[in-house]
């Protein structure tokens, strides 16, 4: 395993994936200092609040479909599959490493993003204690968030055999984010506005999916999570390339 | 307990689409071969490649590599195995050396192999270009690379000179050819042509709409086409009358004696006795292509044009 995440990293350290992952925080620097004031009563969470909107309704579901469709997508250009699986490898551990790898970007665009939220209130001023709790659960839990989707995207990717289609599906199943957040009964069981879910403060968004308990959220998360990667896994342990 | 053999398939068959695309095929190499595994396009030689690698599964039938059955010990059977299926992989936007790297760190070998593979099929001066940039002859060349990385016991090539131009097949062939003696490797290589793996074969396996049709030495298969002669003669009927009569078999084919293949001391009794007779021999020559032609006899593929 470790040895198929080095081979990986092989492929993905020279490719536009690193031109992907600063684009969200780097939004969010300039939004975050014009939208936020420090004279606001608890202006760390004003600005979460503020910035996790576009970062985890739109960005992180669209960054996860990419990175999927990325980590397949040198696979699928050059035959690069059938030269894989023919190496002394299994499987399963060419699925983990494709995942995990997916995941390694997500945190660090995660990570990014809380550097980002850092700045803003640095810059701008705002009154000490920086509030670490809610800053980083909010981090964590978008990333955490953002696992089943990650899961069912590489299915799709695999799936597909093409960068464009689960792309394509990804952006399809994105857009309509912000309608089924306001669904309490559909919202949470959403993988493409989970992330947002999980991210952003309860406190400001107390509509819809969002009345859901991060526990329960969490067990949803989980659950489907194993779902995906079961589904994907087995799909992709039979496949024939 | 070890098996004589490197390759040994039983009955295996792949139905694709409802029908057997490999169809019952028992296939056998032993260590230290050259097998050219023959047979027209969408005969399924791909297919069965693809099987013994385990990348596709066998509807029915038993695949053993190096004595060990596939399903069950397929890591083990891999680490000894390097293959090339139907064309070369590579990863575009890395280097023929990082595409090497990307390869090497699945196999757990030393980094010195790089360069010597690299060396093997020439291609060390070009390894730090971005492998999009490669003529389809260097990248076939990587693939073999890429097959030969983990200093396989077992190679399994599946129409390695693909789309390449005359000198491109002659050096993949001089390369392939060198193999087996210099690292004891046992090599599988399939192709539509005869002529391309009667110079290094030494078995040849031929498929035909997924049926293994033959499988034997060149030697034997050389045996099965009947060579012929020709000679070109200043008057074809008149000479063949003549030979008639002498207890001759021959037939005028295009203005062309012809007469199937013959002992020396009988063409030369033939010669004399035309000469005699004042007939001008202009020229003899063995038909050349009969190899060629008995395959094309055995898969059909002329009938199906
Ligand atoms: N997924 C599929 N469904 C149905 N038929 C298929 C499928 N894949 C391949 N075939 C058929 O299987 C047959 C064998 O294909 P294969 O690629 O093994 O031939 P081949 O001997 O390698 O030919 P070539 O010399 O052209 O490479 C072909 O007739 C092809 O049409
Ligand atoms: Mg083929």
């Amino acid at each position: 395993m470790l040895a198929m995440m080095r081979s990986e990293w092989m492929k993905i350290r020279r490719s536009i994936v690193w031109l992907l992952v600063p684009i969200s925080p780097l939004l969010a620097l300039p939004a975050g200092l014009l939208g936020t004031s420090a004279t606001d009563g608890a202006p760390w969470q004003e600005a979460l609040a503020l910035l996790a909107v576009l970062h985890a309704m739109l960005f992180l579901p669209l960054l996860t479909c990419v990175f999927a469709a990325m980590v397949c997508r040198y696979e699928h250009l050059n035959g690069g599959w059938k030269q894989l699986l023919a190496l002394p490898v299994s499987r399963t551990s060419v699925y983990a490493a494709k995942l995990a790898v997916i995941l390694l970007l997500l945190a660090l665009v995660q990570l990014l993003f809380l550097l980002a939220l850092l700045m803003v209130g640095i810059l701008g001023g705002f009154a000490p204690p920086i509030p670490w709790g809610a800053l980083l659960s909010s981090v964590l839990g978008g990333w955490i968030a953002c696992l089943p989707l990650a899961a069912l995207q590489l299915f799709a990717s695999t799936l597909f055999q093409s960068f464009a289609a689960p792309v394509a599906a990804g952006v399809v199943f994105t857009m309509p984010n912000m309608l089924i957040a306001n669904s309490a009964q559909y919202g949470p069981y959403y993988p493409w506005v989970q992330p947002m879910l999980a991210m952003i403060p309860r406190e400001h968004m107390a509509f819809g999916a969002f009345g859901i308990t991060s526990g329960t959220l969490l067990a949803v998360i989980g659950v489907s999570f194993a779902a995906f990667f079961l589904v994907g896994w087995t799909y992709f342990s039979r496949k024939a390339v | 307990m070890n098996s004589p053999w490197m390759i040994e398939t039983k009955q295996l068959t792949k139905m694709l689409g409802g029908k057997p695309v490999v169809d019952r095929v028992d296939m056998l190499i032993q260590k230290g071969e050259i097998y050219g595994f023959l047979g027209p396009n969408g005969a399924g030689k791909t297919t069965t490649i693809r099987m013994l690698l385990g990348l596709a599964r066998p509807s029915s039938g038993h695949i053993r590599l190096l004595g060990k059955d596939i399903r069950r010990e397929r890591l083990d059977i891999l680490r000894k195995v390097g293959s090339l299926v139907e064309y070369p992989s590579y990863y575009g936007h890395l280097s023929g050396y990082e595409n090497l790297e990307a390869v090497r760190r699945l196999l757990d070998i030393p980094k010195s192999r790089i360069d010597e593979v690299l060396a093997i099929v020439r291609l060390t001066k070009d390894a730090k270009r971005p492998v999009k940039g490669y003529s389809l002859g260097m990248k076939q060349r990587l693939g073999i690379a890429t097959a030969l990385l983990g200093s396989p016991e077992l190679l399994i090539l599946d129409e390695p000179t693909n789309g390449l131009d005359p000198a491109g097949i002659l050096e993949i062939r001089e390369l392939i050819k060198s193999l087996p003696r210099s690292q004891g490797v046992t090599i599988l290589i399939s192709s539509h042509l005869l002529s391309e793996v009667d110079q290094m074969a030494t078995r040849v396996g031929i498929i035909s709409s997924g049926r293994m049709i033959f499988q034997d030495s060149i030697a034997r298969l050389r045996k099965q086409a009947k060579s012929g002669i020709r000679m070109r003669v200043s008057e074809p009927e008149q000479a063949m009358r003549l030979l008639h009569g002498h207890g001759f078999q021959a037939a005028v084919e295009s203005e062309l004696l012809a007469f199937d293949d013959l002992p020396d001391a009988q063409i030369g009794a033939m010669v004399a006795r035309l000469s005699e007779h004042g007939h001008l021999i202009y020229r003899i020559e063995e038909s050349a292509a009969s190899l060629e032609r008995i395959f094309l006899d055995m898969t059909g593929t002329e009938g199906s044009l």
